[in-house]
């Protein structure tokens, strides 16, 4: 009896440990792919339940949340300028800059009609950086490029960035960003009451 | 001026793209350039070399910045003047039209419009094949030209794509790019230039569409058979404004509805586009430097 229950406790530990070690593997090159896979049936999900409007928006910025590393895209957005800003005005970006991404992905994506996005290769690149390439495909002419850039800085793969047809996301936000500020004194407040305005709206 | 912007080149040089040195000015650019358009008329030859020259020399650092380079705009003023300009026609009158087109017209229809007008531009498509140093895909896009306009009705129908000829679109602007000397980034295209109607553009890519014109046959011919500017030049470009304006409405509509400054947006998004064609066909050749630039953004970032 005793040596039952030792085999059933070594089993269990042995499964045990199998466990955390596979949960200590370095994340296989499947995980980015899968993310943005369920990201996208996740997307097509909340399309088709519900109407546009301000749920779907919070719905589609949930998504956001947990799939993109928005405080990263951010930061990414603001470029030089993000060491000049105040603690304050960062976290007030951060805030008013992932509304209207929200909102912007929100009316994107509710301009879907149908097509199906094919995830193909997935490139494993330096600093964590995975790069996946997929396929958006239209009722009529060629299928739109997408490249995906997702980055696992510990917390699990993030997307960081989405290129459509080689535009990234991201950088075209920075040059955007980047030129009102410019024209606006060089600070960023402008910048972040123009935000707060349009997510207010 | 050839020399200061060099040497303003050297010191900006960032630590981690290596390619910066080279990538200031382009002496080999404006040899291509020359050698592309000795055959071409005299006339047409010297005002092309001439803005080609002129985009060359003071081709200065668009990448001074590291990771994300900022569009080099030195005339940056007119541009947002001529696009102010240009959005005003579009508002008023472009834009109305292409929607008018985009929602009237049957889709069959807006197919074969579009259809015919590719058709039209095969030919170009395939001389900068040639020059890309691409003859069997020149040799398609050729086939499919033969094809569309005999079996497809003068472009009507696309009887090519269904034979299974895909179709590529490419263009002389695209074809500078490519054979720029290697340290030249695809995304330097030169000065960065607002084309009233035309859009954005720049350097290497007005040059690009001078030159596509001049070489184009469908342009050469109606002239040398006195076909009056009415009955083709105009219907023609007409069409290609308002079937490319139905096209790039839902992109452009979104960029300018989620940018703070529209015209930088506009200006980033447009070269980063270009970039990635001219890269795209670069590629082939030049994998590692392209794994390479792509761990360096990593690295800055």
């Amino acid at each position: 009896m005793l040596l039952l229950a030792c085999r059933r406790v070594v089993l269990s530990l042995a499964v045990g440990a199998a466990a955390a070690a596979l949960s200590v593997l370095p994340a296989s090159a499947a995980d980015p792919a899968q993310l943005i896979q369920s990201t996208a049936t996740e997307v097509i999900e909340i399309i088709k339940k519900t109407t546009p409007g301000p749920a779907r928006q919070a719905d589609i910025q949930r998504v956001l949340q947990t799939n993109f590393d928005l405080p990263y895209m951010g930061q990414q957005a603001l470029g030089a300028n993000w060491n000049k800003a105040s603690e304050a005005e960062r976290t007030r970006f951060l805030k008013a800059a992932e509304t209207a991404e929200a909102r912007a992905y929100s009316e994107r994506f509710g301009q879907y009609g149908g097509q199906t996005l094919t995830v193909g290769k997935v490139t494993p690149r330096a600093n964590g950086l995975f790069i996946i390439d997929s396929q958006l495909s239209q009722t009529s002419g060629q299928p739109i490029k997408l490249q995906w850039e997702v980055r696992d800085a510990g917390r699990g793969p993030r997307i960081t960035d989405v290129k459509v047809e080689g535009v990234s996301m991201v950088m075209t936000r920075r040059s955007d960003f980047n030129s009102y500020i410019q024209s606006h004194g060089g600070s960023v407040e402008p910048l972040i009451a123009e935000l707060e305005s349009r997510a207010a709206r | 001026m050839h020399f200061k912007v060099q040497a303003a080149c050297a010191t900006l040089l960032p630590r981690f793209w290596p390619g910066i040195p080279r990538a200031c000015g382009g002496p080999g650019l404006a040899l291509i350039i020359e050698s592309v358009s000795k055959s071409m008329t005299a006339g047409v030859r010297r005002s092309v070399v001439a803005a080609a020259m002129a985009a060359t020399l003071v081709g200065g650092c668009a990448s001074g910045d590291t990771g994300a380079a900022e569009v080099w705009d030195p005339i940056e003023t007119p541009n947002r003047f001529v696009f102010a300009i240009n959005r005003t026609v579009d508002m008023i009158a472009v834009r109305p039209l292409a929607v008018m087109y985009r929602d009237g017209v049957p889709e069959p229809a807006q197919k074969s419009v579009r259809n015919l007008l590719d058709n039209l531009g095969e030919p170009v498509t395939a001389i900068n094949e040639v020059f890309q140093g691409d003859p069997s895909r020149a040799a398609t896009t050729m086939a499919r030209f033969l094809v569309n306009s005999t079996l497809g009705l003068a472009g009507l129908f696309d009887v090519a794509t269904m034979l299974g000829m895909k179709r590529t679109k490419t263009d002389a602007g695209q074809t500078i790019g490519i054979w720029a000397a290697k340290g030249v980034e695809p995304e330097n295209g030169g000065f960065y230039l607002m084309l009233p109607l035309a859009g954005p553009s720049n350097a290497r890519d007005a040059t690009g569409l001078m030159i596509d014109y001049a070489i184009d046959p469908f342009q050469i011919l109606p002239i040398a058979l006195n076909v009056d500017w009415f009955y083709y030049s105009a219907p023609r470009y007409a069409l290609t404004v308002v079937d490319y304006r139905s096209r790039t409405m839902f992109a452009l509509d979104d960029l300018e509805k989620n940018s703070v400054d529209y015209y930088a947006a506009l200006r980033s998004a447009y070269t980063q586009n270009r970039a990635e064609l001219i890269r795209a066909k670069r590629e082939k050749t030049d994998t590692k430097s392209e794994l390479e630039r792509r761990d360096n953004i990593a690295l800055v970032r």
